[in-house]
């Protein structure tokens, strides 16, 4: 047995069906065939390929990964609600689990009704969760809406009603995916800041989204899922960067469409020797190709992530036909050590795409690691500000 | 970023999962689950009534209409022959009840793993609490039946016969044929939906062939055994009849049969429901 909260992987495969065949007679057939001929394994698609770690008790533990990657294939054999085709895992302690938003709520009942529900499948007898139901209704800001029926209830509500009974009703292991994304922003922060206080209560917490700067103010520890197998597992720092980065690659090896704008090079550079250095001199020289001449906005941006910029630069400007010598130079450059990308893109005057806004060119910056949050707030954008403290006793 | 394609070899054999469940730790775990098991039944009484303005009435509507229903035309219309002395009405409502509490399991208890799916996919429990919990809805619904039973005793003044002390043991036999074939049905249901379409068609086939509107005399008699061994719901609701309206010992050997039936099926159901569980989240 293992210890309440703690978790173990071994080598875990899972299959689903991957083709096209429905379910009818002469589907059948064809599969019963196939069988006979020793081709039996044909249709199936890996979900889940050799998936192997163990996570410790009070662990917070970001899972992500492009869609279709594995993720709430994972998380639904965590909760025993769907089992593996190949390999074990074992779960330590009661899983309290925030899968679908609206899974686990019954739309017929109420809100006071839902939460005794979920308590009951929890395995929680109707005490333990009578004592923590002023919490959860506070908490999910339902007070008069809690005799309600839940099919009346907006998204928003019933979604802080499941993340309220699953957060509260104190788990060994937490279970949370996707699930910020329909709560408003102060919801959002209140949700983060229980998560926070429930790994404090020695909670494990897998927490799986899309929303890369929450798991990394929650989570310690990242496991990165791409094609059904891991493909990193550690600090969550550099499982994230690693992430991103394969993004922002995949981004970049799109074919995009050549507008009326050509971009025809690109270079980045920095201080003198040629490195890129934090508060350091960084510019930018492009040279474009224009079809036809006419009056254009010029963007550039600089990313961690995935698309969202940590901040863009625009300048209006006037495109002769024929090439073009772009040079932009920024003084210092705000950004901690990491790797960076270089979006450009070029847009017309009403604001057609002469050149589709893409990663162009990617660097590394050399200099201090940024400074952490503290657990559970999301810092928007990784920049870096020079500061001198001074700390005296009085 | 692709999902995985089938090119990919697979696991070692020796790495496959397989469930290791004994009986033991199923029924502890069915037993941390009792609780589990009340509230899905209180959920759905209470859900099924919420906008229904008669709201509860309906558990007792139901078995008076059919009733009345069949006393007018099997009674009063097509003549079906009856014991001596037995009111049509208490006689057909007797058979009911069983019946009732059988298709209402198998109908509810049925489709009870499809119909839940969400809960069923977002936490672990033993899977069989959401048939159960349908089969306790049932019961509900049959313990109101007979408290109406009681108010037709007193209408055509007439008293159960002291034998009815037999009922629990008739009832062990009742629900675990009840239980086994709700188990079967809905663990294959999730996998074969065509049966969604097929079971209220059988169901109703099924009233017809167990004796309720009529005795289960009208086989010949050497042919009881046979009956008895196929649907086990005749001796038990003959058995039933004997006991509460005729003051007479259940159909032994007939009732005999019948449990070794209700036993495989149970049993056997179980059994079922259990191996068939580990693929329910990947079709449902």
């Amino acid at each position: 047995m293992l210890p309440d909260g703690a978790i173990e992987a071994n080598h875990l495969w899972k299959r689903f069906r991957g083709d096209r065949r429905r379910r009818v007679l002469r589907d059948e057939l064809e599969r019963i065939v196939d069988r006979m001929r020793g081709r039996g394994g044909r249709g199936w698609k890996w979900a889940l390929q050799d998936i192997d770690f163990a996570i410790e008790p009070g662990e917070a533990v970001g899972l992500f990964g492009v869609n279709g990657s594995g993720k709430s294939t994972l998380l639904k054999i965590l909760t025993r609600v769907m089992y593996p085709y190949a390999g074990n895992v074992s779960v330590g302690g009661r899983v309290g689990a925030l899968i679908e938003i609206k899974a686990g709520i019954h739309p017929d009942l109420t809100g006071r009704e839902n939460i005794y529900l979920y308590g009951s499948l929890l395995g929680l007898p109707r005490k333990h969760v009578a004592d923590r139901f002023d919490n959860i209704v506070a908490f999910a800001e339902l007070e008069d809406a809690i005799d309600r029926q839940v099919k009346f209830y907006s998204s928003g509500m019933n979604m802080r009603l499941g993340f309220a009974v699953a957060a509260y009703l104190e788990p060994d292991v937490l279970l949370v995916d996707e699930v910020l994304a329909v709560g408003d922003a102060s919801f959002q922060q209140k949700c983060l800041d229980r998560m926070r206080e429930v790994i404090a209560d020695g909670t494990t917490l897998v927490f799986v989204s899309h929303d890369l700067a929450a798991v990394e103010a929650i989570c310690s520890r990242g496991i990165w899922l791409a094609g059904g197998e891991v493909q990193f597992d550690g600090p969550i720092r550099e499982s994230l960067s690693g992430y991103r980065r394969s993004i922002e690659e995949h981004s970049e090896s799109l074919t995009r469409r050549d507008g009326v704008v050509r971009l025809v090079k690109v270079e980045v550079a920095g201080d003198d020797d040629g490195r890129i250095r934090t508060e350091g001199p960084f510019s930018v020289r492009m040279v474009m190709e224009a079809a036809e001449a006419g009056p254009a906005t010029l963007y550039l941006g600089v990313s961690e992530g995935p698309g969202t910029p940590i901040f863009s630069l625009a300048r209006s400007t006037f495109f002769a036909s024929g090439e073009t010598e772009i040079r932009c130079a920024i003084e210092t450059l705000p950004l901690p050590r990491g790797r960076f990308f270089l979006w450009v893109g070029v847009f017309g005057a009403k604001g057609h795409d002469l050149l589709q806004w893409h990663p162009a060119e990617h660097f590394d910056v050399i200099g201090p690691e940024l400074d952490p949050a503290p657990r559970g707030v999301v810092r928007l954008a990784p920049v870096h500000v020079t500061a001198d403290w001074e700390i005296e006793g009085r | 970023m692709s999902v995985a394609n089938q090119t990919v070899a697979g696991p070692p054999a020796e790495l496959r999962f397989h469930r290791r469940i004994g009986i033991r730790t199923s029924m502890r775990e069915l037993w941390g689950a009792r609780e589990l098991i009340r509230t899905l039944a209180e959920r759905d009484i209470r859900a099924r009534y919420k906008q229904a303005t008669l709201g509860i009435a309906w558990s007792v509507i139901t078995p008076i209409i059919l009733m009345v229903v069949f006393s007018v035309f099997f009674h009063g219309v097509v003549k079906v022959k009856i014991p001596q002395g037995v009111p049509y009405p208490l006689f057909t409502y007797v058979g009911l009840l069983p019946w009732t509490f059988f298709s209402g399991c198998v109908a509810q208890g049925g489709m009870s793993l499809v119909t839940n799916n969400n809960l069923m996919n977002k936490v672990y429990c033993p899977r069989e609490v959401f048939p159960l919990a349908a089969c306790a809805v049932a019961a509900f619904d049959t313990t109101i039946s007979t408290v109406i039973l009681g108010v037709l005793f007193v209408i055509f003044t007439f008293a159960p016969k002291i034998t009815t002390l037999w009922v629990p043991v008739i009832m062990i036999v009742q629900l675990m044929f009840t239980l086994g074939v709700t188990l079967i049905i809905s663990s294959t249901l999730v996998y074969l939906r065509d049966l969604r379409q097929a079971l209220p068609l059988v169901l109703q086939m099924g009233l017809f062939a167990t004796p309720v509107v009529y005795p289960s005399t009208i086989l010949p008699a050497n042919l009881q055994w046979l009956y008895a061994l196929l649907n086990p719901l005749a001796p038990i609701i003959t058995s039933y009849r004997n006991v509460v309206l005729l003051g007479l010992p259940p159909q032994w050997g007939l009732l005999g049969l019948g449990a070794i039936t209700s036993s495989v099926v149970f049993f056997g159901g179980y059994i079922m429901f259990k191996r068939l569980e580990t693929g329910f989240a990947d079709v449902a």
